[in-house]
């Protein structure tokens, strides 16, 4: 069985990266493991390095993943 | 079990940024202005320390030196960031809500909770050094609605007592965490009772000013002492101190067990 999607929070500023959203806009597919994305990609707001993201089991406020498609 | 660390004032990361050269965008000010960064918590360049204590993620004692010094517009979400003004003005712009610019000074504090998306600058505009605390917190849930709430701590009419600034108190901002910050100032030595809402929670106690023993640990200027798994934490407190709380549910987080596992137990009693 699949492991379940995650979420990502960036250390440096609180941005998050949801494997079921991807980020599209960056090239990332929805669906696209935190695993699979190469090392040296950087947060797209502050430029924070992949390894200072720290897995989140957070749930989504009300309306939150709407807008978090659209982040 | 009671755990425990113990982090000395010039134990903590130190980082010193220009408002000039390659740092430029990041920090305005007039050339030769610079913030001075003491962190807790690995933060930023500062990776040699602990990855954070419950739901903290950043403890900041930071000095913004120089006209117009400080941090330009950036964007944030998600995270929790607390400011405790201890010396000068802080002007803080903040697109939460309708937006606004606050003046902070001397006992002024803001919760500032970056939910879906929100975008700051903080500044120190007169040629007086800005000194204050930072803190980030882990939210409840991502994406929450933004917003900022903001209120004065006075020095005068709450001292020798141990006075909740955020949490769920009568008075005291709210914050979307199982956390409560408070501050104790004395003008005369004593001793005081801290009590968290349970032993699980563990409490991160910051000695801004003066010296302090907490349950038999000495503290002096800018040391500061994480405990959970206890009842109580008694406090002998010296005259003329200013000391700050933190109290936080005790997340099982990966990243800071791994980090502990590492360190073994000198760094933990
Ligand atoms: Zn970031």
């Amino acid at each position: 069985m699949d492991a379940p999607l995650k979420r990502w929070l960036c250390l440096g500023c609180g941005f998050s990266y949801d494997e079921s959203l991807g980020l599209p806009e960056h090239g990332l597919a929805p669906g696209t493991r935190w695993a699979d994305i190469p090392d040296d990609w950087v947060c797209p707001d502050c430029g924070t390095p992949k390894n200072q993201f720290e897995m989140v089991e957070m749930g989504y406020a009300e309306a939150g993943v709407d807008q978090a498609r659209i982040a | 079990m009671p755990k425990s660390f113990v982090l000395r004032a010039g134990e903590r990361g130190h980082d010193v940024i220009y408002s000039d050269g390659s740092a430029s965008s990041y920090v305005a000010g007039h050339p030769g202005s610079h913030i001075t960064r003491e962190s807790s918590f690995n933060f930023h360049q500062y990776q040699g320390g602990r990855p954070g204590f419950g739901t903290v993620r950043v403890f900041g004692d930071e000095v913004f030196s120089g006209a117009g010094c400080g941090y330009n517009m950036h964007p944030h979400h998600n995270f929790i960031i607390c400011a405790f003004v201890l010396e000068g003005e802080l002007t803080h712009i903040n697109t939460a809500g309708q937006g606004m610019v606050d003046q902070l000074r001397q006992g002024d504090y803001y919760v500032f909770s970056a939910g879906s998306g929100g975008k700051h600058c903080e500044l120190s505009i007169s040629p007086e050094n800005m000194n204050a605390i930072y803190l980030w917190l882990m939210p409840g849930q991502l994406f929450l609605p933004p917003s900022y709430h903001r209120a004065h701590f006075d020095i005068r009419t709450r001292r020798n007592r141990i006075a909740q600034l955020v949490g769920d108190a009568d008075g005291a901002l709210p914050v979307s965490q199982d956390l409560r910050v408070s501050r104790l100032v004395t003008d005369r030595a004593g001793g005081f009772t801290y009590t968290p809402r349970t032993p699980e929670h563990g409490v991160y106690v910051f000695v801004a000013e003066g010296s302090a023993t907490v349950n038999e640990v000495a503290l002096g200027r800018r040391d500061s002492l994480g405990i959970s798994g206890v009842e109580t934490l008694a406090i002998e407190a010296a005259d003329s101190s200013d000391i700050f709380f933190v109290e936080t549910a005790m997340l099982d987080d990966a990243r800071i067990r791994a980090w502990e596992k590492a360190h073994g137990a000198d760094l933990l009693d």
